[in-house]
């Protein structure tokens, strides 16, 4: 492995975050994630997604316990630009006077002098992170102009240019292809084999299983950590979800014999996830995916 | 012909007209390079409580004798202050809080400046004053640009990450919060310079309008803030020398410039202009989807 370095470590212990108006956001949240891993937090709406974000970024004092990187307070880490976050689509202004160049530059300035005058090492980082999502060729273009896939990734070439260790994505697949959706799976493999810790926050539930190793479900704390084999089974998605879920039971269906014909099918808006009988996944076309998972499985011991 | 030359040089005779027209440029000049920033965070609103709300903190500078800036200055920053507070301790959305702030604050100038007319005039303050400034305030404003321009050149790159994307400054390790403190500072301080040109009522002009022109014309930002700051020093120049002949309100010629540049942008500009979206509505609609 190349870029083997230390790898990064996360630790959120007994977070409690609270809005000023009193409402509890966050109640003793814990988990603890190693690099490198592809770990999904997976929530209803209001489940506390957001300021679990937030508080790894440091953008929130929680009112009781703490977050640390490498076990180092979240504040420390960010001067080191440990820290990098792809935002949702709509948290960006679209029409800012930027280009895709610009952007990824962004990335780089923690790393620059006091008047962010690129250096060579800069233009580099930035080219690099460019071609490896396969946008250098738009890099003059306006971001404005760019379709759903390649403005995501835009600011995944931001947080490369970085080079974060800790990296947070907020629904990175909303508006994105199926095409783009692979490739931005391919890269946080990629990603994952270099230590890194990524962490997605995301509605697209039919897509953990393939690509998360592991899973954080919360509401308002965690529910269940850790492997995905372990975690993300039909019994805590229900406990997570309540009745908050799209469910369509199909009790008679067209699967096959040893399903007993019995599938279950959970969706959070995206692509759905589905349950076969005794809480197995179901996919369009099995043989393939039941390597994948075994798979991932594999790598994750 | 020479003749008409002639008459064209007289304001460059008067000494009263040299100065306005150079202190002009510098103050359209410097809104001019703080309104890129204050169009794309969205803070055109603000300017213009800010313009207004400084005027109670010039009152009372000149009721007790000190530089006009630095009451203007204090009372800019107060304004802000009370908008933010109110903002996080109450439920009322941002723009009631900015329209309840800035009328207070402009009443209670306008309720000072007639308490003390000999002191002060209204007039002054909500017009602008350039061609009579004096040189006391011919150096704040001095100061305020030297300032104003120096922190931009300078920190231009981290604010415009703050204006476009806040989080990632923070996730960077910049310091949001100062940058928000900054960004305003300098607002409120270029306001009060703007109000010695054209008056507490046009100061918005000055900090909106060049940059509204410069984001028409061009998609990267370091190229919005040199048309901006070119657009805002340019017509002030440009206005308050015109104002020689009109014999009329210079902050009115600077604005009304400033106006005729924009509208020039909103019709012809070659990508976001209103004609160039019609000709592309027009060619898709001739052309067959692919």
């Amino acid at each position: 492995m190349s870029k083997q370095q230390d790898l990064p470590r996360l630790d959120v212990e007994g977070v409690s975050v609270a809005y000023p108006n009193g409402h509890l956001a966050l109640h003793d949240t814990s988990f603890r994630l190693e690099g490198g891993t592809i770990c999904a937090l997976v929530g209803v709406n209001g489940s506390g997604k957001s300021t679990l974000f937030k508080s790894i970024m440091g953008f929130v004092s929680p009112k009781a316990g703490s977050v640390r990187i490498n076990g180092q307070p979240v504040r420390a880490m960010l001067k080191k630009h440990l820290v990098a976050y792809v935002p949702q689509a709509e948290e960006v202004d679209w029409q800012f006077p930027v280009s895709v160049w610009d952007v990824a530059m962004m990335g780089r300035y923690g790393a620059m002098n006091f008047l962010r005058i690129p250096r060579a090492i800069d233009k580099a980082k930035v080219e690099e992170s460019l071609r490896r999502v396969s946008m250098w060729e738009f890099k003059d273009r306006q971001i404005g102009e760019l379709s759903g896939g390649q403005k995501k990734r835009v600011f995944l070439a931001r947080a490369l240019a970085q080079g974060g260790r800790v990296i947070l994505l907020d629904e990175p697949f909303t508006g994105v292809d199926v095409n783009t959706e692979e490739a931005i799976i391919a890269l946080l493999r990629e990603l994952r084999a270099e230590g890194c810790i990524i962490f997605v926050s995301t509605h697209n539930l039919g897509s953990v299983p393939e690509f998360c190793d592991q899973v954080v479900l919360i509401n308002r704390t965690v529910l269940a950590y850790g492997p995905t084999s372990e975690v993300f089974t039909e019994q805590n998605l229900a406990v997570a979800f309540g009745g908050v879920l799209r469910q369509f039971k199909f009790d008679q269906s067209t699967i096959q014999d040893h399903d007993g014909r019995a599938v279950r099918i959970l969706s959070d808006d995206e692509r759905p996830l589905i349950f076969g009988k005794d809480g197995h996944l179901e996919y369009k076309d099995r043989g393939e995916h039941e390597e994948l998972l075994k798979q991932r499985a594999e790598e994750h011991e | 012909m020479s003749e008409f030359i002639q008459s064209l040089l007289t304001p460059f005779h008067y000494d009263y007209m040299l100065r306005a027209i150079w202190v002009s440029a510098l103050i359209g000049g410097t809104c001019g390079f703080l309104s890129s920033f204050v169009t794309l965070k969205g803070w055109s609103l603000m300017g213009d409580a800010l313009s207004h709300a400084v005027v109670p903190g010039v009152a009372l500078a000149y009721i007790l004798g000190l530089p006009f800036a630095l009451g203007a200055f204090v009372a800019g920053l107060l304004a802000a202050a009370t908008m933010a507070f109110i903002k996080a301790k109450s439920r009322i959305r941002e723009d009631a809080t900015i329209g309840i702030v800035f009328t207070a604050y402009f009443a209670l100038g306008l309720l000072l400046i007639s308490l003390f007319p000999a002191r002060v005039d209204l007039k002054v303050i909500l017009l602008g004053n350039i061609l009579g400034i004096s040189d006391p305030d011919i150096w704040q404003v001095i100061a305020i640009s030297a300032v104003t321009l120096l922190v931009l050149g300078l920190k231009w790159k981290d604010l415009m990450l703050f204006c476009f994307d806040p989080n990632q400054a923070r996730t960077l390790g910049l310091r949001a919060g100062a940058l928000h403190v900054i960004l305003l500072a300098l607002l409120a301080a270029t306001a009060v310079a703007a109000l010695q040109a054209v008056g507490a009522c046009l100061v918005v002009a000055m900090l909106v309008t060049p940059g509204a022109t410069a984001y028409l014309l061009t998609d990267r930002f370091g190229k919005m803030v040199w048309l901006s700051s070119a657009m805002g020093g340019g017509t002030s120049l440009a206005g308050a020398y015109a104002s020689y002949f009109f014999n009329g309100a210079t902050g009115g010629c600077i604005v009304t410039l400033q106006t005729l540049v924009f509208l020039a942008a909103f019709l012809f500009a070659p990508k976001h202009g209103m004609l160039a979206s019609q000709r592309r509505l027009g060619r898709a609609a001739t052309t067959p989807a692919p």
